[in-house]
């Protein structure tokens, strides 16, 4: 599916639409085909002014190097073209919630303002509305560290909601779980730049959440970037690697849980716990 | 044979091999063996040993691809030096000194931090720093044992040992050159045709592939080539029939990034664990259809063509 006609990039207009693309709002989007389905992809993160604003999402598109940009402060929809290297604004009315995702209901209107985007390394970089938004890896976001709680985390980082909405622990070792008769402590120490604790950490803290057990506690700590130096309360602890799962059963440490490919937290958690009791 | 002072007082010459001769022999024999299977093991992909040594960040990339294959050339020549019995307190006293070395690369490698396998063995048999040490610790026991116990031999005459050393010098040095053109990948990776996605030791991470046909594309985002191979690659998706092609990479997901926004490639690509990876390729890039979670064709260097996919369908 095309969505661009492509008689704006004739050669003797190319000046005159690179000027115009450098003058946000000024230069004339070309037609959008309608019907293309936007996923959200929490793999991304969405700056906007140097913040990372709640529900500021980014979409990838059905159509390759297509993806569209929400960002509530935004009168519009920001469609990102990479292949055009361009952004078009998306009035918010054509674009409809469909299963999870998005889709543009009818084509743009060609007079919708484009901006010029840049791709510096790894980040993908525009103007739009008179705001700086650039789309970066969430593992690239300014970490988390210390102490946190669930809710704070999951307030800040999609990617670790939606891991946990997506997740379906086992029940059987949830309910396992929520029978443990002894003090349960255990210290999480992971980190939002960390690719396996992305994996990992929403699916322990999902499961985590289903257990109604008053004697399990879990204690987070967000680990910084050259953790073996910095100072924290993960030093001491021979924390070498992340995620790192401390559990202590009474006070006495009895295992560690480490991310694996297809890991079940509950379940590796509630064997041990398990066979502990 | 060595004939003793009193059985030569007495005209009995009769054979003298002690116990910790016998010891000695065993030592010797086993640590060439293991230095000669550890320069092979790391002749079938210099390369890979060459990016281990510069992992440790002791010396650079440049200059770690000059010290990896004149380290693999020492251990083979020593290896062979020990068990053709060339000089044997000699040479049991230089693989100590290169087995201290070892360890003290290991111990700075676990001091920085340094986690991941060494490439000891090469890249296709892992393990971590710790392991390492107490190996290199045992190795160094075997060639104590070989000083203690051969004390006295003079092993292989010097013409002999002249001859043996310079072969193996010659024939590891063509080996480490010619290895990356030889066509071993079949038989020093996991990858071949019939493995299962499990034996790839990808299943748990990319449970996605276990059904259906794909085409799997093992490439390095950060080549300058790769923008040629995804414009093929995406070619050849576009075609009627074509399975869906998915890359993997050892990259870094930001490498990964500045290729999607750069070069704007249709099919997905995957970073995965380099360990892991690693153990599918020794040069970039390799290509294999997957049928129902198993291997059933490879194509090494370029993407396969329209009817190669085809053929491997109807196999």
């Amino acid at each position: 599916m095309k969505f661009h006609e492509r008689s704006w990039r004739a050669p003797g207009l190319l000046p005159i639409a690179a000027l115009a693309l450098l003058a946000p709002g000024v230069a004339r989007a070309q037609a959008l085909a309608p019907g293309m389905v936007c996923k959200p992809n929490y793999d991304y993160s969405v700056e906007v002014d140097g913040q990372f604003p709640k529900n500021a999402t980014f979409y990838q598109g059905s159509d390759p190097g297509m993806y569209f940009v929400d960002v509530p402060a935004c009168k519009n929809g920001l469609l990102m073209d990479m292949k055009a290297r361009k952004v078009t604004a998306v009035p918010r009315d054509l674009v409809k919630a469909v299963d999870g995702g998005l889709q543009l209901a009818s084509a743009v209107p060609p007079t919708s303002a484009a901006y010029a985007l840049a791709v510096d390394q790894s980040v993908v970089k525009f103007e739009a509305e008179d705001k700086k938004v650039r789309i970066l890896r969430c593992l690239d976001r300014p970490p988390i560290v210390g102490a946190v709680d669930v809710d704070t985390l999951v307030a800040d980082r999609p990617e670790y909601r939606e891991g946990m909405r997506a997740y379906a622990p086992n029940a059987a070792s949830i309910a396992s779980l929520d029978k443990y008769p002894k003090k349960v402590q255990i210290d999480a120490f992971f980190a939002t730049w960390c690719p396996h604790c992305k994996e990992y950490m929403p699916k322990f803290l999902r499961a985590m959440s289903e257990v109604k057990n008053p004697n399990l506690k879990v204690n987070l700590y967000g680990v910084p970037k050259g953790f073996g130096t910095a100072p924290g309360p993960w030093q001491g602890r021979n924390v070498n690697y992340i995620p790192t799962i401390i559990v202590k059963v009474e006070g006495k440490e009895i295992t560690r849980l480490a991310s694996q490919p297809g890991a079940v937290p509950e379940t590796e958690l509630a064997d041990i716990l398990k066979a502990v009791n | 044979m060595e004939i003793t002072a009193d059985a030569r007082e007495q005209g009995l010459a009769r054979p003298s091999l002690s116990w910790m001769r016998v010891v000695g022999h065993i030592g010797r024999l086993a640590l060439g063996l293991i230095f000669l299977a550890s320069g092979v093991l790391k002749a079938v992909d210099p390369a890979e040993f060459a990016h281990q040594i510069a992992g440790y960040g002791i010396i650079g990339p440049q200059l770690a691809r000059l010290t990896a294959p004149a380290l693999i050339v020492f251990e083979i020549a020593l290896g062979v030096a020990l068990v053709a019995g060339v000089r044997p307190l000699l040479t049991a006293t230089a693989s100590i000194l290169l087995l201290l070395a070892f360890i003290a690369i290991e111990a700075y490698g676990i001091a920085a931090g340094r986690t991941e396998s060494c490439g000891c063995f090469g890249a296709y048999l892992k393990r971590t720093p710790g392991e390492v040490i107490v190996e290199d610790f045992l190795f160094i026991g075997l060639a104590l044992l070989a000083i203690l116990g051969l004390r006295g031999w003079a092993g292989a005459r010097p013409g002999r040992a002249a001859v043996i050393l310079v072969a193996a010098l010659c024939l590891s040095t063509a080996f480490v050159i010619a290895s990356p053109s030889l066509p071993i990948d079949d038989v020093v990776t996991r990858l071949r045709a019939g493995r299962t996605l499990a034996d790839l030791d990808l299943a748990a991470r990319l449970p996605q592939l276990a059904q259906g046909r794909h085409l799997v594309a093992l490439i390095d985002v950060t080549d300058p080539r790769a923008a040629e191979i995804a414009a093929a690659l995406d070619a050849l998706a576009s075609g009627s029939g074509a399975p869906p092609v998915i890359g993997l990479t050892p990259s870094s997901e930001q490498e990964i990034d500045a290729f999607r926004w750069t070069v704007v490639p249709a099919f997905e690509i995957k970073s995965v664990d380099r360990d892991v990876i690693k153990r599918l390729y020794r040069k970039l890039p390799r290509f294999f259809v997957l049928d129902s979670g198993r291997v059933v064709a490879v194509y090494d260097g370029a993407p396969p063509g329209a009817r190669d996919l085809l053929s491997s369908e109807s196999s």
